[in-house]
């Protein structure tokens, strides 16, 4: 009994260093500004708690136009990246062809590109394309996954042959095969890729970075870098932008954390 | 080909199927690729018209005092990053891959900072490491620290704190690797190690480490590329100072690149990046796959 409560000490105090700096951030931005937000000793509980800074940062940078283009990021690659993922592994998985090796290894040697290296030569390739600077530059380099594509693939190929070549010999179209057979035997892994997509997208910075000059097409992170960087730009009204960024994916996870973790395990497994 | 004849698929409706991924492939992987090669031997500052260089772009990083204060910065990650993300996730993987009630939660809490936006972290943790911040609060009353310290702004102190906050970001990730090893242990293991004796600590060191060594060599490659292209902690909480004190490697490309648009000279420096880390996880591989044959 001693020993299970010490546990459950040790778990508690180890969870509060992982959601402590969030917490200090969540309560810098709903405190009123008589209030100091550093001081010995720590000051956590905001008296009253405000909304003064969230309505600051909400005007100080186009805020909800930057959520807007995250939500318009997210709601274009996410669909896009599944489907493309979920085209490429359908041949990879089920079927004989002369370059499937070859295809396999391009999309495997995506994984050995690092971000930093590929950031030059993608920006002058989608600025000769005349992409820079729009949505379109931001989304389409986003769209080959090798993860999502090695994911399906191994899902896929978990369908046995035999419904396959059945839906085959009754004279099905492979289009056909693969949307009433593939896409609902994966839905699960479907669902996986969907979440990890939501998240990455919501969060993206680098490449956004580069390739947005004009900050009228910023995602929210993006927004939030910008808000930083603004000098005199309060730091409650930084915190409480933050926090409101963070909202739509920490909701996301929480309500679908059984899927992340576990689609992260059968990932790994794979 | 076996299957043609049948209806529905002629020879090519493989290719149509991965066509989408193909032309991904080919403009924003293939073609770029090509082009940092090129660049690489240029010296190209976007508005006036490349200029071919030889190896000078190469020649000189090698004269180059900041380059090799951002490799030494990258090798300081990259150490500094390992028992963050190697060593204490494991620990962190045992503790929540007990049965006790709840411990699903706990997991969830771990991973929080994993699906947080880096800029989000940042700049919360700019929060604890100001000078009137939550650390020095601790570290003064527990008597550690005799004065408060600007962690960012220190040029010792900047890059180990740097170092922390991207491996607490992403310790949840790691954790999440090993307890998926972890659970594919058997448990009459540990039940028979108990009986004759053996404790918590012994367990660890003769059980599940070595059982763990592939799940671990995976955690070792996925920390050095990790380690390799910290840039967004770098951005937003430091700019690569205090006095070049957090320039990186991969910060000093982007620098290069997009603030002094030295397109050709970047682009070398990411070669020379992308080299070393293909050498690091060609090396790990080596180095793990001699370690289970022994």
């Amino acid at each position: 009994m001693l020993r299970r409560a010490g546990m459950y000490i040790l778990l508690t105090a180890i969870a509060l260093a992982f959601v402590g700096p969030f917490l200090i951030l969540l309560s810098s931005g709903l405190k009123p500004a008589d209030q100091a937000v550093f001081s010995f000793p720590p000051d956590i509980i905001p008296r009253p708690p405000v909304l003064t800074w969230v309505k600051e940062a909400w005007t100080a940078i186009p805020f909800p136009r930057y959520l807007l283009n995250s939500v318009i990021y997210v709601g274009l690659m996410v669909p896009a990246y599944v489907v493309v993922s979920a085209l490429c592994a359908y041949p990879l998985a089920q079927m004989r062809f002369r370059g499937r090796n070859v295809l396999f290894f391009a999309i495997l040697s995506t994984m050995f590109l690092p971000a930093e290296v590929m950031l030059i030569p993608r920006f002058l390739v989608v600025s000769q394309l005349g992409l820079a600077d729009t949505f379109a530059g931001v989304i389409l380099p986003g769209l080959l996954s090798a993860f999502g594509i090695f994911l399906l693939r191994q899902t896929f190929a978990a369908i046995p042959r035999e419904v396959v070549d059945a839906a085959r010999t009754d004279g099905c179209h492979e289009l056909r095969i693969f949307w009433h057979v593939m896409l609902p035997a994966a839905r699960p892994t479907l669902a996986i890729l969907g979440i990890f997509g939501f998240i990455s997208v919501w969060n993206s910075f680098l490449w956004p970075l580069v390739v947005l000059k004009d900050s009228a097409n910023y995602p929210i992170a993006l927004g939030i870098a910008y808000l930083a960087g603004i000098t005199g730009t309060d730091v409650r009204s930084l915190a409480a932008g933050t926090i409101i960024s963070m909202i739509p994916v920490v909701v996301v996870f929480m309500l679908l954390q059984r899927h992340v973790l576990e689609g992260m395990r059968g990932a790994v497994k794979g | 080909m076996a299957t043609t004849g049948l209806p529905g698929q002629r020879w090519y409706t493989p290719y149509l199927f991965s066509l989408p991924a193909l032309v991904l492939f080919g403009v924003f992987f293939a073609w770029p690729a090509v082009t940092a090669i090129q660049l690489s031997f240029l010296k190209y500052d976007v508005v006036s018209p490349p200029v071919f260089v030889g190896m000078g772009n190469f020649t000189r990083m090698l004269g180059d005092e900041r380059f090799w204060t951002s490799m030494l910065n990258s090798a300081l990650f990259l150490v500094g990053m390992f028992p963050l993300l190697v060593v204490v996730p494991l620990l962190l993987a045992v503790l929540v891959n007990q049965k006790l009630p709840g411990i699903r939660t706990f997991r969830m809490l771990y991973y929080l900072p994993v699906v947080t936006s880096m800029v989000a972290v940042g700049v919360a943790w700019e929060y604890v490491f100001h000078q009137q911040g939550v650390l020095n609060w601790m570290l003064t009353t527990v008597g550690l620290l005799d004065q408060p310290i600007q962690y960012l702004l220190d040029s010792f102190w900047a890059l180990p704190a740097l170092v922390l906050v991207e491996g607490w970001k992403s310790m949840g990730f790691y954790m999440m690797i090993y307890l998926a090893g972890l659970q594919t242990i058997p448990a009459g293991l540990y039940e028979a190690a108990k009986v004759d004796g053996a404790g918590p600590w012994v367990r660890l060191r003769h059980i599940t480490v070595p059982l763990m060594m592939p799940y671990i060599a995976v955690a070792i490659t996925v920390e050095m590329l990790d380690a390799m292209q910290s840039f967004t902690s770098i951005y937003v909480m430091t700019g690569g100072g205090p006095q070049d004190a957090t320039l990186t490697l991969g910060y000093y490309i982007w620098s290069s690149a997009f603030q002094r648009y030295e397109m050709g000279y970047a682009s070398a420096m990411g070669l020379v990046l992308w080299a070393l880390m293909i050498g690091l996880a060609f090396l790990n591989h080596r180095i793990s796959k001699g370690r289970v044959v022994a």
